[in-house]
């Protein structure tokens, strides 16, 4: 007996000596990578720096890469805005300005843009008309399968480039000299100088193009710039710093001397914590950190995105939701308020009754004012007899299980779980919920593989019919095929009309055919409340162009 | 010590029926014994004891608590049980009614005289504000805060711009809780740049039902009338961010955690033992070619079969990948099972024992019967109640990154999906489903440990 108490007794000892040393070990561990942690993070300045006039930023995703005629995404036009001029460009109050162009006259078959000629790229040499023609026929060009090469559709022949049918060289746009650009037009456009702000029309040089091998636009220095800033550090997957660009022409009116977008992420309370830790300028808040900020008596500003979200349904005969009464039984259960206020919950977001968002200008005022939606109203009887009406029509007596594809993101997953119980108690509905990640929703979406598809649209350029040609028969992001003759109509007077009357009216029309049709059911349009450093002022949100806009931003030094 | 000479004596037979060590105490079996060690055992007692509570909870729990776990109260979202629940019927659409008197700020003077009031009662449908317009405003901002903020601090969160184009008056819809508002509304100048703000005015928001919603939710026709006073229905442990009552979803979110955490290992265990126990007895080529296929499995990636399974069973998106998961653990989890009883048949078979029972002539069935299943059963047993907490997981695991349950079918690993969004401000909704997982892994695990040690017969020879 003794020797067992022994024993023990030795394995206690072993035991406590096995603890300390354990503890002790993780204790020096986490010191040495925090010291070392330390190391890297000592580069990281402040959110702000009055004297150096710098700002520190969170960019909710990295832009996959930076060849302006091949960018998608919110997150490269943003960079891309910063760093890169076209000919015109937006200001401060949301209008154009005169960017590489100096002046312009926009006629019914042709546009001609003189180009300032001080104008410089980043190392120096000037930026000339030719620049700009390398630019729109790289983005028309088939072979480089640009997503936005419709948006040059205006252009003289562009179309039947991009269709392979005729030699990119055909492509409406001459260089007269190096500070000349003349562009034949395809049709009248009412808005043309609305679309050469957009990104796929900004100029790339040739030679320099020919010199990356391919690899243009994927690394810092495979990039040339002829905005206000230029590119001087950009770790994948981690860090992209702007440094102001000594060569810009108008580089009087940039204070700020480098955007260091140093976070990566959506994720809002990472956003409020690196905010709260004063290691990025803005934040973004969702409904639970938004009760964080206010109790922290941080200042919140309010901003609407511009877009537009709505459910799409599937027009294709063989869809149940090719059925109208089917349509008009969804679309008369769904509450937008109660989807907005009770379920989304983000202040900033707006219930949307239309396809256009309130903030489109008409002729003379707000396009809302002047196309007025029709009230709607939650009606569940004459939703249940629409219902009756649809199983008539497709002879069934249950509507099979309908699909609605979302995307993976936190809001929408919400909305489609609402959307799935109103459907079920209210109509006593089957539907399934397909959750995807963005790019496999949109290629599911382009498939037709749903019956319903939350959806969003945001503006490429300041005119309604950034909108109104989306359900278009011919439209690729009309994903659920609606085809109706008289909209078609109605979208070409659009696109082709310069009368600004006749083109509200033509809005007015498909507003109306949409609706009737129930081509689609709006829901909301998105906003965003924020927090931004108090001392960051002159920051441009805005909904159509690069957002944010930090061109015009600057630090004070008074607190 | 010298020893007596042998005498005729010592030869006799013995004579029948001589009680030589009486056996005072009842004989005790195998699984007698394992019984009762485990309930001396503290610790695994008290695991067996919440084990069998959260299986009679996941089987009768749907009868006694019998709310269903999909049905959204949006008047009660993401709720603690002890919230206020307290309602008020209103007639019509619950709008706000004018011919109610109008509250103003109360004290101090208003120099920018926008004379900022609430029109009507302050309910969860609508806050109704209005204020007189100013000639140099091109525009309003309405603000409200959830704390009285003093001068110069900012005042909350903007709800809307108002042009100046219409009236002085905002309705405020916004996720409106039964609680105290303050309300300020700022005059912006032709840039855009705010300009002096109103008095704040604080709002008591009480939470009404239309009486139509009323009807909905099923409360009695005789308490329905404007002004009745109504409790909106009770969650003992709060609702989530969509409103859904925890508890419901809860039980039936342990349906599926259990049915896989228990039916997976079963079937595993059992294609391990089969295989396993073969692979021992028979030796040669047999166990050969089962233990180089044992390695082949153990090499597989679970992820990319549970995957594939889900094409391969044509379950498309917006199906319970529950099936596919099961299959995809049961096929691919057995290796280690296999290998243990192998290994344990393999010891056993070298056995005394099990040699003169061959040699008595017994037949192979009863040597598996009565001597290797029952000194196998034990590991079995452990192993099973170790693979248990471990299938659990796996099923939250899946379920947490989407691959498992689809809405609004609750499990525990996509509530804890659900409520890592609002882990911040209600942490409820997390920390629930992550309790109970965390404690049914360790309730089956301090079980295994239990009746590992209430199994070892070599633990047994030392008391």
């Amino acid at each position: 007996m003794p020797e067992s108490n022994q024993s023990h007794r030795s394995v206690g000892r072993y035991l406590v000596q096995l603890a300390v040393v354990g503890v002790f070990g993780f204790a020096g561990l986490v010191w040495v990578l925090g010291w070392l942690a330390g190391l890297t993070e000592s580069t990281l300045a402040d959110a702000v720096d009055a004297d150096a006039q710098t700002v520190t930023i969170v960019v909710a995703e990295e832009p996959p890469q930076l060849d302006s005629s091949l960018s998608t995404d919110t997150s490269s036009f943003m960079v891309l805005g910063h760093v890169m001029e076209g000919l015109l460009r937006y200001g401060k109050d949301g209008g154009l300005e005169p960017g590489v162009a100096e002046r312009w006259e926009i006629g019914e078959d042709r546009a001609t843009f003189w180009l300032r000629r001080d104008a410089r790229w980043s190392d120096g040499r000037p930026v000339t008309a030719h620049d700009f023609v390398f630019g729109w026929r790289r983005t028309i060009d088939p072979a480089n399968g640009s997503s936005y090469a419709f948006i040059l559709y205006a252009i003289e022949n562009a179309e039947q480039i991009n269709l392979g049918k005729l030699p990119v060289e055909t492509l409406g746009v001459r260089a007269v000299d190096d500070f000349q650009l003349d562009v034949s037009l395809q049709r009248p456009v009412a808005y043309f100088d609305k679309l050469v702000a957009f990104p796929s029309y900004y100029p790339i040089r040739e030679d320099f193009f020919a010199s990356t091998r391919g690899r243009y636009g994927a690394d810092a220095d495979t990039l040339l710039y002829n905005g206000p800033f230029e590119i001087s550090k950009w770790i994948h997957g981690a860090r992209l710093r702007l440094e102001k660009n000594p060569h810009y022409w108008d580089k009087a009116r940039i204070r700020l001397q480098a955007i260091d977008a140093a976070y990566f992420t959506r994720d809002p309370s990472t956003q409020l914590n690196l905010y709260r830790e004063g290691r990025a300028a803005v934040a973004s808040l969702n409904v639970e950190t938004v009760e964080t900020a206010l109790r922290k008596r941080w200042p919140i500003s309010r901003f609407a995105s511009g877009a537009v979200f709505y459910l799409e349904l599937n027009h294709r005969p063989e869809r149940p939701t090719s059925n109208l009464h089917l349509r008009r039984a969804l679309s008369l259960v769904i509450d937008r308020d109660e989807l907005v206020y009770n379920v989304i919950r983000t202040a900033g977001f707006v219930p949307a009754p239309s396809l256009f968002p309130i903030w489109l200008q008409g002729a003379n005022g707000p396009l809302r004012n002047e196309i007025p939606v029709p009230p709607m109203k939650v009606d569940v009887d004459l939703a249940r007899h629409h219902l009756e009406l649809a199983k008539r029509e497709l002879g069934v007596d249950e509507i099979p299980r309908l699909m609605m594809l979302v995307t993976d993101s936190p809001t929408t997953a919400k909305e489609a779980e609402y959307l799935q119980n109103i459907f079920q108690t209210r109509l006593g509905l089957d539907v399934a919920i397909d959750k995807q990640i963005f790019k496999q929703r949109l290629a599911k979406a382009a498939a037709g593989d749903f019956d319903i598809v939350v959806s969003g649209w945001g503006p490429d350029y300041d005119d309604p019919l950034t909108f109104g040609d989306l359900f278009a028969s011919w439209n690729q992001n009309n994903h659920g095929k609606f085809s109706n003759a008289e909209l078609d109509r109605w979208v070409a007077t659009a696109q082709t009309s310069l009368d600004p009357g006749h083109r509200v009216f033509a809005f007015g029309q498909i507003q109306r055919i949409l609706a009737e049709e129930v081509a689609l059911i709006p829901t909301y349009e998105p906003g965003s409340v924020y927090v931004r450093h108090p001392l960051l002022q002159g920051v441009v949100r805005r909904a159509v162009g690069p957002d944010p806009d930090y061109t015009n931003a600057y630090i004070t030094g008074e607190s | 010590m010298a020893r007596a000479p042998l005498s005729p004596l010592d030869f006799r037979p013995a004579e029948r029926g001589l009680q030589v060590d009486p056996i005072l105490r009842p004989s005790l079996s195998y699984w007698e014994d394992t019984w009762r060690r485990l309930r001396g055992n503290r610790r695994a007692t008290l695991a067996l004891v919440v084990v069998i509570a959260l299986l009679t909870a996941s089987a009768v729990g749907p009868v006694v608590w019998t709310v269903d776990p999909s049905a959204q109260d949006l008047d009660q979202v993401s709720k603690l049980p002890w919230a206020d629940r307290r309602a008020r019927i209103v007639d019509g659409a619950g709008a706000a009614d004018p011919s109610l008197p109008v509250a103003r700020a109360t004290g101090g003077s208003d120099p920018t005289g926008m004379d900022l009031r609430i029109v009507g009662e302050a309910t969860t449908k609508s806050v109704v504000l209005e204020w007189n317009l100013s000639d140099l405003a091109s525009g309003y901002r309405v603000y409200r805060h959830i704390d009285a903020i003093a001068g110069g601090e900012p005042l909350g969160l903007p709800l809307a711009e108002v042009p100046i184009a219409g009236p002085g008056r905002f309705i405020d819809r916004l996720n409106l809780q039964p609680h105290r508002y303050y309300y300020a509304v700022a005059a912006l100048d032709a840039a855009g740049e705010e300009q002096a703000a109103s008095t704040i005015i604080p709002a008591d928001v009480v939470r009404v039902l239309s009486e139509q919603e009323a009807i909905a939710r099923g409360f009695a026709a005789s308490k329905i009338f404007p002004g009745a006073e109504v409790e909106l229905p009770f969650h003992p442990l709060g609702t989530d961010a969509l409103g859904r009552d925890m508890l419901a979803r809860l039980i039936h979110g342990s349906r599926v955690s259990l049915f896989i955490g228990i039916a997976a290992p079963w079937f595993y265990v059992m294609i391990g033992v089969g295989l396993g126990s073969l692979a021992g007895l028979r030796g040669g080529a047999v166990d050969q070619l089962i233990m180089r296929f044992t390695d082949f499995v153990v090499a597989l990636p679970f992820l990319l079969f549970m995957i594939l399974f889900k094409i391969g069973f044509g379950i498309g998106p917006g199906e319970s990948g529950i099936l596919p998961m099961l299959v995809a653990l049961v096929l691919l989890s057995w290796p280690g099972t296999t290998r243990l009883v192998r290994g344990q048949v393999l010891q056993i078979r070298e056995e005394g024992y099990l040699e003169a029972s061959r040699l008595l002539g017994a037949p192979t069935r009863h040597l598996l019967l009565h001597h290797l299943v029952p000194n196998v059963m034990g590991v079995v047993l452990v192993t099973l109640t170790f693979a248990i907490p471990s299938a659990i997981f796996t099923e939250a695991f899946l379920s947490f990154i989407g691959m498992g349950v689809v809405p609004p079918t609750p499990s525990w690993g996509s509530m804890c999906n659900d409520g890592t969004k609002t882990m911040l401000m209600h942490p409820h909704e997390l920390v629930l489903p992550a309790t109970l997982i965390s404690l049914t892994v360790l309730a089956f695990n301090v079980l295994g440990d239990g009746l590992r040690d209430a199994l070892d017969a070599r633990l047994r020879s030392r008391e």
